[in-house]
């Protein structure tokens, strides 16, 4: 597997305060990666130093295995936060200078345009958008250079639902194409559904790195539901399960081993007939929040 | 350099101010002979009290004196230049526009390069429309024409080429240094009276160190001409040493931008 991007011990400071704290991360091709954390984590930040618009106060990191220069950058299509564009000017000619700087034809701009549904817009000054719209022209701009990586710093941010659907289907089809993505979101769901990895943040600090399959590998949660009275009672009396929570009137197993399968037979066995039997998925929300309330618990 | 310099003139092509700004430019320069000379033949036409003195004789547009004149004049002007140079640079710090540039893959260096080369077409194309305004108007109305003389003394238009380079130059460097606009238009105009106050509190054997001012070391360029036409002695050549020093100026003043927008987070 190709790296394309690692970072070896990174840190930020501002005055007193870490903003990103001795960070090391490796993201390989084809990778859809997920940078989660809550409000001032220093996603933003890491992914400032990573495009160079802001000077690391230690550490290193290599884009395709070497040195970062400018010309790295043009192989990559990012928006940091807010969409950042010439007010006074339209769509096209904002992308023009995207091109220009780039060093890629003007002819991509029209196709990008309408991959974002702004060709009708294209005339228009980027300061008469709303901003679901800047949002899509920034990602218009990101994709001018049919980018090997691109860097996504809450895309879907301002977005209508159907807006943020098309972004997810958006990078999902360019991870397809065997391209790498990092995404700093706060829309775990979102995550989950477009990511392969993910990694945690907490005031500049690295709290987790892996796969999001392995989210809710292990232990397995399942609920249950019957109009029997006594389903507490059974449920506790199954040797394969752990533990025992009531939630909205249900009941959810954390099973030691087997199945909802296993559990249903067990319950019919004991002349219940469960009305509602559900595997949980663990969601990155849950493990999200349990990494924070950990660390918190540590320090 | 000319990608860099046409990236900057897309961002420059539509908007309104720039053009506005230029446009008036243009339009004075043009127009400041022209005035000049209408105001002296109204003079003419109103002249019994000159006793039969023609005030079209007065040589201030004539070769080889207008030159000199009419580049000290313009000068002047150079502040509506600047104030494109300003709002060109502040607004890319205000929009933030600058950062994603950089994100886009200009690097630093790029960036200051295409500035840089905006400022030299401005003062080069500026230079070139103040030049064929004097050749024409002096060849317009010099009397008894010697050709030999049209050119004497147009090293003046080169004077005032780097007059304005090295002043937006500065502009761009106090730009770079106050972002903001208005803030720096204040700087401007605040700097030129500070040095020469700081100038004047000289004591008597550090004088000469004034003329190392760097707006001081620009005024010397081209001096002041009109005190000729009642009879003083004035520079009618540009000073070598004042070139000399407004170089090392250009070179200082790109020195610090690139120092500040190198360390600088964007
Ligand atoms: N220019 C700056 N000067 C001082 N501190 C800064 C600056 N920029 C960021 N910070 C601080 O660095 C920390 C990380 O900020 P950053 O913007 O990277 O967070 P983030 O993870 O992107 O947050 P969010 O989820 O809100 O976007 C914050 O504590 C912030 O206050
Ligand atoms: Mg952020």
């Amino acid at each position: 597997m190709e790296t394309v991007l690692s970072i070896k011990n990174l840190t930020k400071r501002y005055g007193r305060l870490t903003a990103v704290n001795n960070l090391s991360l490796e993201v390989q091709k084809g990778n859809v990666f997920g940078i989660l954390g809550p409000n001032g984590s220093g996603k933003t930040t890491t992914l400032g130093i990573l495009l160079d618009v802001i000077r690391r106060t230690s550490g290193e990191f290599y884009w395709f295995g070497q040195e970062p220069t400018k010309e790295m950058r043009k192989r990559i299509g990012a928006i940091l936060e807010t969409p950042i564009f010439y007010p006074y000017l339209s769509a096209t000619k904002n992308l023009e200078i995207v091109a220009q700087i780039k060093g890629v034809s003007k002819d991509n701009i029209d196709p990008a345009l309408k991959k974002v549904e702004l060709f009708d817009r294209k005339d228009d000054n980027f300061k008469t958008y709303s901003l679901g719209m800047k949002q899509r022209l920034s990602i218009a701009s990101a994709l001018i250079c049919d980018p090997e990586v691109m860097i996504l710093d809450e895309p879907t941010n301002g977005l209508d639902p159907q807006g943020i659907a098309e972004i997810r289907e958006l990078i999902k089809s360019i991870a397809k194409d065997g391209k790498t993505i990092i995404l700093a979101s706060h829309l775990l769901d979102e995550v989950q559904k477009v990511c392969s990895h993910f990694c945690v943040l907490k005031k500049g600090t690295l709290l987790y790195s892996g796969l999001v399959d392995d989210i809710d590998k292990g232990i397995i949660n399942v609920e249950v539901g019957a109009a029997s009275g006594n389903l507490e009672e059974v449920l506790k009396a199954y040797p394969n399960a752990a533990k025992i929570t009531e939630e909205n009137g249900k009941f959810v197993v954390e099973l030691k081993e087997g199945g909802a399968a296993e559990l249903n037979k067990y319950l019919f066995e004991n002349s219940i007939e469960a009305s509602h039997l559900l595997t949980l998925k663990k969601s990155l929300e849950k493990q999200f929040l349990e990494l924070l309330a950990e660390s918190d618990n540590a320090a | 350099m000319l990608r860099l310099l046409k990236i900057d003139l897309t961002k420059l092509a539509n908007y309104r101010a720039f053009n506005v700004l230029i446009g008036l430019y243009a339009v004075l320069i043009v127009s400041i002979p022209i005035s000049v000379i209408e105001f002296l033949k109204w003079l003419k036409v109103k002249g019994a009290e000159f006793e039969g003195f023609d005030p079209m004789k007065i040589p201030v547009l004539h070769f080889t004196d207008i030159w000199q004149n009419t580049t000290y004049v313009y000068t002047f002007l150079r502040f509506f230049l600047a104030i494109v140079i300003i709002l060109s640079v502040s607004n890319e710090f205000s929009y933030k526009t600058i950062r994603q540039n950089i994100i886009d893959g200009l690097s630093r260096v790029d960036f200051i390069k295409s500035k840089l080369a905006t400022i030299l077409l401005l003062s080069f194309g500026s230079a070139a429309l103040v030049f064929f305004t004097c050749l024409i108007t002096g060849l317009i109305y010099t009397p008894n024409l010697d050709y030999g003389d049209i050119f004497v003394g147009s090293e003046f238009v080169f004077a005032y080429f780097l007059d304005l380079f090295a002043f937006l130059i500065f502009t761009f460097f106090l730009t770079v240094l106050f972002k903001r606009s208005a803030l720096t238009v204040f700087m401007l105009l605040l700097y030129r009276p500070i040095e020469l106050t700081i100038i004047g509190l000289l004591p008597d054997n550090w004088d000469f160190i004034g003329d190392y001012f760097p707006m001081q070391a620009l005024t010397r360029l081209i001096e002041i001409p009109f005190p000729r036409y009642w009879f003083q002695e004035i520079q009618d050549y540009i000073a070598f040493d004042a070139v000399a020093v407004v170089l090392v100026y250009i070179v200082l003043f790109v020195a610090a931008i690139h120092y500040k927008l190198k360390n600088s987070d964007l």
